[in-house]
């Protein structure tokens, strides 16, 4: 199918691609077969979209649509709108004003009652449906940074993300949310990551750090039951960043940790999250809650990831119905222990380079981390400046919401980076550091596209690099 | 003072003022249909502390960005919203308390109030026409409620000294148009102040029992000023 890059309100004109779901439902995959995983059926999609978006719709979802005041405040707190100042349709307001019109005409009563007057619409046919899937999965990547800036509390980040579930549950998504969350569905993990594959690249970290120590005592765990913490991981790090794991592997070692890993519930990210599935963002959490109760943990360890923090130690609970019952915490809160407690040494001095940080917005507007990774960073690093602004101000990486496994809208996404470009150019450093492998990735597209002289690394990295190893000379 | 405009300012402000309390009653009641989700998470902050702090966001212009870089436009709202109280309360002291607006500086300076939100009434609507965001998004609804309160503030100014003696047509327009508007507010924008404590409690708790908010220690998030980083 032929892709136009950009209609001219400005949104990318993306036509709805099903092959995949046309590969999934021929091959008979059982997550199809008992309805898991939503396909697309032409039809009345349109009717089964306002069903859905009058049972799913939660009191804050209601008050966030009908709050709006049309202020236009959150424009400029959008990367979008920022990198198109021309274009009203790259504001948050606009993106969040595509579900609101919906809402207003079928279920709230000013626009029953008068659609015009509230600019309220109904969809017409299912053009009408992937047009919107083009709007919130192709210009937001839900960051929540308007959601802070706006006077009257509108969660837009919320509402995009809902919209998204409802167009989910009706298979209208980009192929490769399909992909991924038909992946996550039949393995367990977003990449598909076999159980040969997983414990291999595990045995193969645990010899490499074997080799680097001259420490046969070296494990990597995997189902030892007892333990005081079980880590969770990142399946890009199985796939292509299996050194993160050694870091920690090597961490946990020197300090003398009690851990394992999980042979089954290792995969802490969530696709759920970004397509707005609730049901497969509860049954990959519940995947981590109950290999930790099956094997007596004491804590859940999240391995640097940003939407995976997010959704397991956040909305995971919540979407799984699951009482949290143990602590549930990023490894970057188990390093600054471990440094506080002094059961690892650092030395600075081992990583000279200056050193920025870039915050996760799952991490740092979603959740509550925002000081951790800066103290730690102040005790690895030799130079350590922040870049501007930050913390929950931060600018997405760009690559959040999912935006990475969405070819289609890549030439918008790296249009609007030129924020985070600029952004990161300014701090003048050699090192980007990021506690979230998403933003890994899309902040090493964005050095790429715009030619920054910086290198992306994560804080286990640059604690790894620190480390004094006990008898080591040169320590 | 005419019979008419005593019917005005009482009997007929009542009833559209119990109007409005009956449709804002049934709108939260259509709220409360809405469920609302259980936290089922260990809280790294306090949900209270988060609430109240979003709450008072109002009155916290450095807390968010948008309103930091842009304090004339937060000057505005305040004015603005000190103009819709003060003309609120004129359409109560006029009636029921009319001597506090024979105090000359009082009524001047409801006056002032009300006269300098006429003025940001005009800037808001010079903006929404000009600005292309604004234009884009903006509904009827809009524009009908901004002309509306802009001609209101207009009525106040000219009906606060309450003297009928002198004509009663401002006071007449300003009572009219303000039972009119305890009729229409509620299915227009300008109901959002019912709205508003809603979503500011929901995100302030959400994002106080993460620990978001209120933010926690740590320097300015915003970029120094150019002396400073230099």
């Amino acid at each position: 199918m032929k892709r136009r890059k950009t209609g001219p309100s400005g949104v990318v004109e993306a036509p709805l691609d099903t092959r995949a779901q046309a590969r999934a439902k021929e091959e008979g995959l059982p997550s199809v077969k008992d309805g898991r995983l939503k396909t697309y059926e032409p039809g009345d999609n349109v009717a089964k979209f306002l069903d859905l978006l009058d049972r799913r719709v939660s009191r804050s979802l209601a008050v966030s649509l009908t709050a709006c005041v049309h202020c236009g405040l959150c424009a400029e707190s959008c990367h979008y709108f920022l990198a198109r100042p021309d274009d009203p349709t790259m504001t948050p307001v606009w993106k969040a004003d595509q579900i609101r019109q919906i809402f207003k005409r079928h279920v709230d009563w000013t626009g029953r009652l008068a659609p015009w007057w509230v600019k309220a619409r109904t969809l017409r046919d299912d053009e009408d449906l992937n047009r919107l899937k083009n709007i919130v999965f192709g210009s937001c990547s839900a960051c929540r940074r308007c959601t802070y800036n706006c006077p009257m509390g509108v969660d837009t980040g919320l509402l995009v993300r809902f919209t998204r579930g409802l167009l989910t549950e009706l298979g209208i998504v980009p192929e490769g949310v399909f992909n991924v969350s038909r992946d996550q569905w039949e393995t367990g993990n977003q990449m598909a990551v076999t159980e040969t594959d997983y414990l291999e690249t595990l045995e193969w970290m645990r010899d490499d750090v074997r080799t680097e120590l001259g420490d046969d005592t070296v494990d990597i765990p995997v189902d030892k039951p007892g333990c005081d913490i079980l880590y969770t991981i990142n399946p890009r790090e199985i796939k292509f960043d299996p050194r993160s794991i050694a870091h920690a592997a090597k961490i946990f070692h020197l300090a003398r940790e009690s851990w394992t890993m999980p042979k089954w519930g290792w995969d802490q990210t969530n696709f759920g999250l970004f397509s707005g599935d609730d049901k497969l963002g509860a049954f990959v959490a519940r995947n981590v809650y109950e290999a930790a109760e099956r094997l007596g943990v004491k804590r859940i360890v999240i391995s640097e990831c940003g939407h995976g923090y997010r959704s397991t130690r956040w909305e995971g609970y919540t979407w799984a119905g699951h009482e949290q019952k143990l602590p549930t915490e990023s490894v970057v809160v188990t390093l600054k222990r471990y440094l506080e407690a002094g059961r690892i040494a650092v030395d600075p001095a081992r990583n000279a380079e200056p050193v920025t940080f870039h915050d996760s917005c799952n991490i740092a507007r979603s959740g509550d981390l925002v000081e951790e990774p800066r103290e730690v960073l102040r005790r690895v690093c030799a130079d350590f400046r922040e870049m501007f602004p930050n913390r929950r101000e931060n600018f997405c990486c760009t690559g959040g919401g999912g935006l990475l496994s969405m070819a289609e809208y890549r030439p918008l996404r790296l249009e609007v980076a030129k924020i985070k470009a600029d952004q990161l150019r300014a701090t003048g450093a050699k090192l980007v550091c990021t506690m979230c492998h998403n933003c890994v990735d899309g902040l090493a597209d964005v050095i790429k596209h715009y030619k920054l002289p910086l290198r992306v690394v994560q804080v286990l990295e640059l604690v790894s690099n620190a480390l004094v190893i006990p008898g080591r000379s040169g320590s | 003072m005419s019979d008419f405009l005593k019917i005005l300012e009482n009997e007929i402000q009542i009833a559209a003022l119990s109007f409005m309390a009956v449709v804002y009653a049934i709108r939260l009641v259509w709220l409360f249909r809405f469920r609302n989700r259980k936290e089922m998470t260990f809280t790294a902050g306090s949900a209270r502390a988060g609430a109240g702090y979003s709450l008072m966001n109002i009155a916290m212009p450095r807390a968010m960005e948008s309103t930091r870089k842009r304090p004339s436009f937060y000057a505005q709202f305040v004015v603005f919203h000190l103009g819709v109280a003060a003309a609120i309360a004129g359409t109560l002291i006029i009636p029921y308390a009319p001597g506090v607006f024979e105090i000359r500086p009082v009524m001047r300076l409801f006056q002032a109030v009300i006269a300098a939100a006429f003025g940001v009434g005009l800037l808001r609507l010079f903006r929404r026409l000009t600005n292309p965001v604004l234009r884009t998004v903006s509904s009827p609804d809009d524009y009908f409620s901004l002309i509306l309160l802009i001609l209101w503030f207009a009525a106040g100014v000219l009906a606060v000294p309450n003297r009928p003696e002198a004509g009663e047509w401002p006071l007449i327009l300003y009572f009219g148009l303000t039972a009119f508007f305890l009729v229409y507010v509620p299915f227009s924008k300008i109901c959002h102040y019912l709205y508003y404590p809603f979503t500011r409690l929901y995100l302030g708790r959400s994002l106080g029992h993460r620990g978001a908010l209120p933010p926690r220690g740590g320097k300015r998030a915003a970029a120094p000023s150019a002396k400073v980083r230099a």
